[in-house]
């Protein structure tokens, strides 16, 4: 599959969006879907519909053997070393739940430090944050440097005798950082602390092999990599999730259910409780495929192109400021202009059909930092092209000229 | 949708130099309020005389144009109406924002009318409704001063 024309893939941008052709550039809150994806949600309801893993008819069989494909399929792209390391939830933010849920439950006591970045995602701080009330969890930051990075000594200097946990972001949905998550993991696992990866905008863009990079577990926001919403995926070594209790009860999750007992069930079932996102569980094998045809390597090659044209295009333009200069930099160019909040960026950008974001991208924690309320944010997806950027300065021209910038 | 209609030269006026910011001596109501989808935050400081007129009004905060033209907008009328005068206001200009053509109310001046109907715009900007809002809810809760932070989200 060719990259530079793979927007035809992709029905949405056949649409006109208020008139407009759609320059989508807000992938890093959610992508595009294309049309093999929403064609097989279609023919799984329409032709092989049944619900799987409890019935023994043929059609409950078959939707459980497809089903299962995909965890098969992600196993294979992320490397996992078992297919049971693979757990579907309905979202990356419930796969960070059931990590922060879980551990404080059996492995986290009183006093026990969690190390989370500047950078981290609501997703990767708020489930965390209960522990501080119902165990007594103590939350460290480690800080961003200049360039909106978290270089690994900035890690290394808050870790403690009672460092348990560092949870990180593997690419920043704000300044793009990409962080060096296998120097964290060695760095950790020498001194004994497990490591919890916010993969969510790393899976779509970034090569992903959690042996190498061995980190203990690793959450993927499906909606976020060319797949349906409602589903996520938590992967988490064996040993762990072995060893750490069910996060929610239901069934399907048992072993056995008597009046005074209940045992559960093995892996991966035990994380799986209730009737699960099933047509979108077997839509993500297409969604998989897809990313394979094209491949990761072509991938990382085209969004670096985009977003060194988009820094390029966005330098030039006086106001506009850039938030963030990582070396190691993904898909997103948050920025803001002297004198218009974002908002009325977003709303200007949107008249032209250019999709952004505006606001604190779930971030508050930087955004003070950085002292400001709000950014824009533009980031890319596989179907973005130089045009997009292009398009994308000259409504920000028009911004500028109804609020009477220079 | 026009962007001519929302962006209107009153509210790029009042967004770049709003009137009343900072926090006013001797204020003996006030309220906070905030949008957390967007960050955009504002804090209403009131002086209520003993014949319940609003003696001084001013806010504090960061927004957007609309936020900031509709908080300078507000405070500006504000001065010297009875807080059941303010209510009517506060009352009738909501009303509008979410379906009524038009203000009634008659204690408002056409020019005041003319400056208040500049943010009617946001109608056709569902996103942006809570923009023009936040101020004026945040207002009745300083009125009231229960001291409850105004949340768009509730």
């Amino acid at each position: 599959m060719n990259i530079d024309d793979i927007k035809k893939e992709f029905p949405i941008f056949d649409e006109k969006i208020q008139n407009n052709d759609l320059v989508y550039l807000d992938s890093a809150n959610s992508s595009q879907k294309p049309k093999v994806v929403i064609d097989r949600i279609n023919e799984f309801y329409t032709k092989q519909f049944s619900n799987v893993g409890r019935s023994i008819h043929y059609l409950a069989v078959a939707a459980t053997n497809l089903y299962e494909n995909t965890r098969s399929s992600v196993q294979k792209y992320i490397n996992a070393k078992d297919k049971n390391e693979i757990v579907f939830t309905k979202g990356a933010t419930e796969a960070l739940n059931l990590v922060a849920n879980t551990l404080g439950q059996k492995y986290l006591d009183e006093g026990d430090e969690i190390l989370l970045t500047e950078l981290e995602h609501h997703s990767n701080y708020v489930p965390w944050h209960y522990l501080r009330k119902s165990k007594n969890i103590k939350i460290n930051f480690a800080e961003i440097n200049d360039e909106g990075e978290i270089p690994i000594e900035n890690i290394e200097k808050m870790i403690t005798p009672k460092t348990k946990v560092i949870a990180v972001n593997h690419l920043s949905n704000v300044t793009g950082a990409i962080l060096p998550i296998k120097e964290i993991t060695e760095l950790a696992h020498s001194k004994g602390i497990i490591v919890v990866v916010d993969g969510c905008q790393g899976a779509p863009h970034l090569k992903i092999d959690v042996q190498d990079l061995d980190c203990d577990f690793y959450a993927i926001s499906c909606h976020k990599m060319y797949g349906p919403t409602g589903l996520g995926i938590l992967y988490g070594k064996k040993k762990w999730l072995e060893e750490l209790p069910p996060y929610q009860g239901g069934g399907g999750m048992i072993k056995e259910v008597k009046k005074d007992r209940i045992t559960y069930g093995d892996l991966p079932n035990k994380y799986e409780a209730g009737t699960m996102a099933t047509a979108q569980v077997i839509a993500f094998d297409q969604s998989i495929k897809f990313l394979e045809n094209i491949g990761i390597e072509n991938i990382i090659k085209h969004e670096k192109e985009l977003i060194e044209y988009g820094q390029e295009v966005l330098r030039k333009n006086n106001s506009v400021k850039i938030i963030g200069n990582p070396k190691n930099k993904g898909g997103v160019l948050s920025f803001t202009i002297e004198g218009v909040h974002p908002h009325d960026i977003a709303t200007i950008l949107d008249e032209d059909g250019v999709a952004i974001r505006a606001g604190h991208h779930c971030c508050q924690i930087l955004h003070d930092k950085l002292e400001i309320p709000a950014s824009a944010r533009a980031s890319v997806g596989v179907y973005n092209t130089k045009e997009d950027f292009d398009q994308l300065n000259e409504s920000i021209n028009k911004c500028k000229k109804i609020f009477d910038l220079k | 949708m026009n962007l001519k209609e929302l962006y209107q030269e009153i509210i790029l006026e009042h967004g770049k130099n709003p009137r009343n910011l900072g926090k006013t001596d001797n204020f003996n109501k006030d309220a906070k309020g905030n949008n957390p989808l967007c960050g955009d935050n504002v804090h209403i400081y009131l002086k209520l005389n003993d014949q319940r007129k609003v003696e001084d009004i001013s806010f504090e905060g960061s927004g957007c144009a609309i936020s900031m033209a509709s908080a300078s907008i507000m405070t500006d009328l504000m001065k010297g109406k009875s807080d059941n005068e303010a209510k009517e206001i506060i009352e009738d200009f909501l009303g509008m924002i979410k379906e009524n053509p038009e203000l009634k109310s008659n204690i408002l001046k056409e020019d005041d009318k003319t400056k208040l109907m500049c943010l009617s715009g946001v109608k056709q900007y569902p996103m942006r409704v809570k923009c023009a809002t936040l101020s004026w809810h945040t207002l009745v809760s300083a009125m009231e001063n229960d001291g409850k932070e105004i949340s768009t989200e509730k």
